[in-house]
């Protein structure tokens, strides 16, 4: 490897050479790669000729996905996003506006023809000829399909372009569509990754725009297009909570005493059953500090899977469908309560102690359960 | 002799707005702003069960 190079890419990046090996690495295993990956990435962008152009479309998008990968407390990411990669056109970044951003898309198409990268966020509405969506007098749904025939791949960034999120909800107003969907009923062949998530992890998706940058290749995809290394596991499979699933212990309500004990939130609605994502293990949005939203004790909501985020009630029950639910084990917070109560009644006659105390301790417990007075 | 001016997209913004501007003897005189992509969450929310309804008015704006 040339030691030169890493330190120049270090330089403008702001970080030491120890901290660029160390990201790539890190990148790496997130993949699952071999050892030896990481710095495979490492050459790879450092040698790079120059760096990979990328153009931006965004259609009915809230911004929330670029502001996940621009979040100012990521500093080596903002700087490797910036740096690393030639940012050609995004409508929330771009310095010139009107017709010099609309010049500036046109000229690095136009320069790097099948060769760029097309990132979309957003779901693209298609209802009344995509009307729904405007930018600089063209319809989103035609910007894409022009786009996408020119470039070389495409990464749809967030669950709104990957099957249509937020405004794809019932009743879908505007016919909103992912854009896999659109380019295969168009015969458009490009090939299309998914990276969904409301909104993703930025480091899913720049682990696939860097595997793609180091191996010229995306890496291996779901049925539904999506990074395998990413979304290849239910959230119930790595789910913190899990030993409290299988234990049968679990929150009915929010705020019950074992919501506040940290108990699985399944009978409160948790999609983690339903849902492929690595939010466990990586955390939902990179927040950090076991701040993702099973953590924080609210259910997850299955952003990241079609049919299930923004379709599925919140609080209604996932399918289950690796494990025996423990949902047909009796009630669960009254067969503890009861057990409570027997063991305890049990040794108390033994011990010859105060009957009446402990039986007065286990109606308490039994008061405890969620269905008892408030 | 006024002269018609269109700045469609407005970057460094959330969202996809237009403007239109009338210019005469170098001042603008009238001007125009729409926004130009629409999802209807006011139509998605509509009847839907009150406890949810944070999950989508939350995602009108990521920023």
């Amino acid at each position: 490897m040339k030691i030169k190079d890493i330190a120049s890419v270090s330089k403008q990046l702001g970080v030491s050479r120890r901290e660029f090996l160390k990201y790539c690495s890190i990148v790496a295993a997130g993949m699952g790669l071999p050892l030896g990956a990481g710095e495979q990435i490492a050459e790879a962008v450092t040698s790079a000729a120059r760096r990979p152009p990328v153009i931006w479309l965004s259609a009915q998008e809230c911004t929330g996905c670029s502001e996940s990968l621009l979040r100012a407390t990521h500093p080596t990411f903002e700087h490797l996003i910036l740096d690393l990669i030639s940012l050609d056109y995004h409508e929330t970044l771009s310095t010139p506006s009107g017709h010099q951003a609309e010049a500036a898309r046109a000229a690095s198409i136009k320069a790097n023809k099948g060769e760029f990268i097309l990132v979309v966020d957003g779901a693209i509405p298609v209802k009344d000829n995509g009307i729904y969506c405007m930018i600089a007098g063209k319809t989103a749904l035609d910007i894409l399909k022009e786009t996408a025939k020119e470039c070389k791949a495409i990464i749809a960034m967030g669950s709104c372009s990957s099957w249509g999120g937020v405004p794809s909800a019932d009743p879908n107003p505007t016919g909103a569509t992912g854009v896999q969907k659109i380019l295969t009923d168009a015969g458009i062949k490009t090939p299309v990754v998914t990276i969904p998530g409301c909104p993703p992890n930025p480091y899913n998706f720049l682990s696939t725009v860097l595997y793609f940058v180091t191996f010229k290749k995306l890496p291996e995809l779901d049925d539904l297009a999506r990074p395998k290394f990413a979304y290849g596991r239910l959230i119930h499979e790595n789910c913190e909570r899990r030993p409290h699933f299988d234990a049968g212990r679990f929150a009915t309500e929010f705020g019950d005493e074992n919501h506040r004990k940290g108990y699985c939130l399944y009978k409160l609605g948790c999609k983690g059953p339903e849902t492929h994502a690595n939010c466990p293990s990586i955390l939902f949005g990179d927040t950090g500090a076991g701040t993702w939203p099973v953590g924080t004790g609210h259910p997850c909501f299955g952003c990241t899977e079609k049919g299930i985020g923004f379709h599925k009630p919140l609080f209604s029950r996932a399918s289950l469908h690796m494990v025996t639910p423990p949902d047909t084990y009796p009630h669960v917070v009254e067969h503890q309560g009861k057990s409570a109560l027997a063991g305890i009644a049990v040794a108390a006659a033994a011990a010859g102690a105060a009957y009446v105390a402990v039986d007065k301790v286990a109606k308490k417990l039994g008061d405890d359960d969620g269905k008892g007075k408030k | 002799m006024s002269k018609r001016i269109v700045i469609d997209p407005i970057t460094r913004i959330e969202g996809h707005l237009r403007i239109e501007c009338e210019v005469e003897n170098g001042k603008v005189s009238k001007a125009w702003t729409s926004g130009q992509m629409w999802r209807g969450i006011e139509n998605i929310v509509k009847g839907r069960d009150a406890r949810e309804v944070w999950l989508f008015t939350q995602r009108i704006c990521g920023v």
